[in-house]
């Protein structure tokens, strides 16, 4: 259905909210890359070509990571692209390491950064002996994760660093008795009897995180449910928490359910096809 | 353009260490100048102007579909794609030629008035320019398929937009009118997304388990929209106001709350027949042609 919202926005900002010029832009480089076999008419197929490709998701193939993360699009084009190719690895069950996975990732995007695969696979072994083995729904979700929400995990970060030293990164007064401002810095016993951070604070500063920042967050709503059902919580608790909701996982939109994740019958059909 | 270019520069240079046997950063900026000659030569640059244009006025829900679909387009027209490189309309089966017609007419939203005129009277010309076998000008026959097409494709059933095609059709041989055809084509956009909103406001009527609505509910929804379109029939604003007035929450509410307190036994009034009469309404505000 027509939304009238869009028709009344000013010109730059309808185009940025789908990234038109991004992708204009990227188009006329892949135009200059590929020069020589195009013709001048064939220019205008060029073109279809490369938006029909964008609307489908397979723009990110074995394109450069500074282009793969540009837009959410892009992103989420990318995370469905690892899935689709990669899921018979799930499917027989094997288990890989940080390493290997990487090199999966390295297929499809050549320059993809070690650091990302590394942050991603903190998030399965919570932190902890890096080189376990981890199975691929396990490494898929904690991925999308780590990479679609990259910037606001950092933040999370030094909001999570900041509760733990007893700094309210809120600049905001909260009327509340528990609020940070009003708590004395907690001394080091305290600090190492209990683990992590309170739940309640640590949402609160997630909530104007969310309202403060453009960049994506997962639906503070759904935020917020994961934070509603513990007292405390480790930054590395909170992130598997956020790979396993289903919640965000379907408001992504990149991947389908963890049970339906070996399911892709588009994909056997063409492989059907390829091999018959 | 020149922004574009400078970006592409920047993101060029920044792929380069990926793309084969191209130099590094020691890109001298003679390629990067013969880069932009072949852009210009090619008219890449006016050709992305022209489309960002055409994004900005249609404001389509999904520009990059949109944008596919705009190239699509245009390719069709080259002679590489065996077209013969002329105005468009020649050489061209009447498929085709109600295809790009649809295209044009679909560019931009009814609402937005000077735009969707400009893309009917670019539809009219397409559908009218002479061929081998065809005379100048617009057939009846073309406009009404032309409107059945539109209504198939705008999802809207056959026996809600029958009436309305009886009302607007020409026959056969006659000759349509640009005047008659831009209203025509307004007509039917206007009821096609009319329809989308009747069957929206019948999903908020329907009973989920069942599928269908209380009759005398919808049938309340119905008197009270029939009602509101008869106080607009002047054009004067507070005619406007009337009718919005009618179809607030308040008297609309109260209409279907009295329907429910109301409610006797009665069949339930099915999707079909709650847009069939929906349609009815607006359809008999619609002038019949000739």
């Amino acid at each position: 259905m027509l939304s009238p919202e869009r028709l009344a926005l000013p010109d730059y900002e309808y185009l940025a909210q789908r990234h038109v010029l991004t992708y204009m832009e990227d188009a006329v480089c892949q135009l200059l890359e590929n020069k020589e076999d195009i013709s001048q008419y064939g220019i205008a197929r060029f073109f279809t070509e490369y938006f029909n490709s964008v609307c489908q998701g397979t723009h990110i193939l074995f394109r450069e990571f500074s282009f793969i993360q540009a837009t959410p699009h892009n992103r989420a084009s990318f995370l469905r692209a690892f899935w689709r190719c990669f899921r018979t690895v799930g499917k027989n069950g094997d288990l890989l390491t940080m390493r290997e996975y990487h090199c999966l990732l390295q297929l499809l995007c050549p320059d993809f950064p070690l650091e990302l695969t590394q942050k991603a696979a903190r998030i399965v072994l919570m932190d902890d002996a890096m080189d376990c083995l981890m199975s691929f729904s396990d490494f898929l979700f904690a991925f999308q994760i780590q990479f679609y929400y990259s910037e606001f995990l950092e933040s999370v970060a030094a909001i999570y660093q900041d509760l733990l030293s007893g700094k309210n990164p809120n600049t905001v007064i909260v009327p509340t008795s528990s609020s940070g401002q009003h708590r004395p810095r907690p001394t080091l016993g305290e600090a190492s009897m209990l683990e992590g951070v309170e739940a309640s604070l640590f949402c609160q500063c997630l909530e104007n995180l969310c309202d403060r920042h453009k960049y994506s967050c997962p639906p503070p709503a759904l935020v917020k449910e994961v934070l509603s059902n513990v007292q405390r919580l480790t930054f590395y608790g909170f992130l598997v928490a956020l790979s396993k909701h289903h919640g965000i996982n379907q408001a992504l939109g990149a991947l389908p359910d963890k049970g339906d994740l070996m399911h892709d019958p588009a994909l056997d059909e063409e492989l059907e096809r390829l091999t018959h | 353009m020149a922004a574009v270019e400078k970006r592409r520069l920047a993101v060029a240079q920044a792929a380069n260490f990926t793309s084969s046997g191209r130099p590094g950063v020691s890109r001298a900026a003679a390629t990067a100048e013969s880069e932009e000659d072949f852009l210009r030569q090619v008219g890449v640059t006016e050709m992305l102007r022209a489309a960002l244009l055409k994004v900005l006025e249609a404001r389509p829900e999904e520009p990059i579909a949109f944008l596919a679909h705009y190239f699509e387009n245009m390719g069709l027209r080259s002679p590489a794609n065996g077209g013969a490189g002329e105005p468009p309309g020649q050489l061209l089966l009447q498929q085709q030629r109600l295809g790009r017609a649809l295209w044009h007419l679909r560019l931009a939203h009814h609402s937005q008035r000077t735009a969707f005129n400009n893309n009917v009277g670019v539809a009219y010309e397409c559908l009218s320019a002479s061929g081998r076998k065809k005379k100048p000008g617009l057939d009846g026959r073309t406009y009404s398929e032309l409107l059945k097409r539109i209504c198939r494709d705008g999802e809207a059933p056959e026996e809600v937009v029958a009436p309305l095609l009886r009302k607007i059709q020409c026959r056969d041989h006659e000759a349509v009118p640009l005047a008659v055809f831009r209203a025509g084509m307004l007509t039917c956009f206007v009821l096609l997304e009319f329809v989308a909103r009747a069957g929206a406001l019948y999903r908020l009527l329907e009973d989920p388990g069942l599928a269908v609505a209380d009759r005398h509910v919808g049938q309340a929804v119905l008197d009270t929209l029939e009602g509101a379109l008869q106080a607009s029939d002047d054009t004067a604003p507070a005619r406007y106001l009337e009718a919005g007035s009618r179809l607030g929450p308040d008297s609309l509410a109260l209409a279907m709350d009295r329907a429910l307190v109301a409610r006797r036994p009665s069949a339930p009034m099915t999707r079909e027949e709650f847009l069939e009469k929906a349609a009815a309404l607006f359809i008999a505000k619609v002038k019949p042609v000739g």
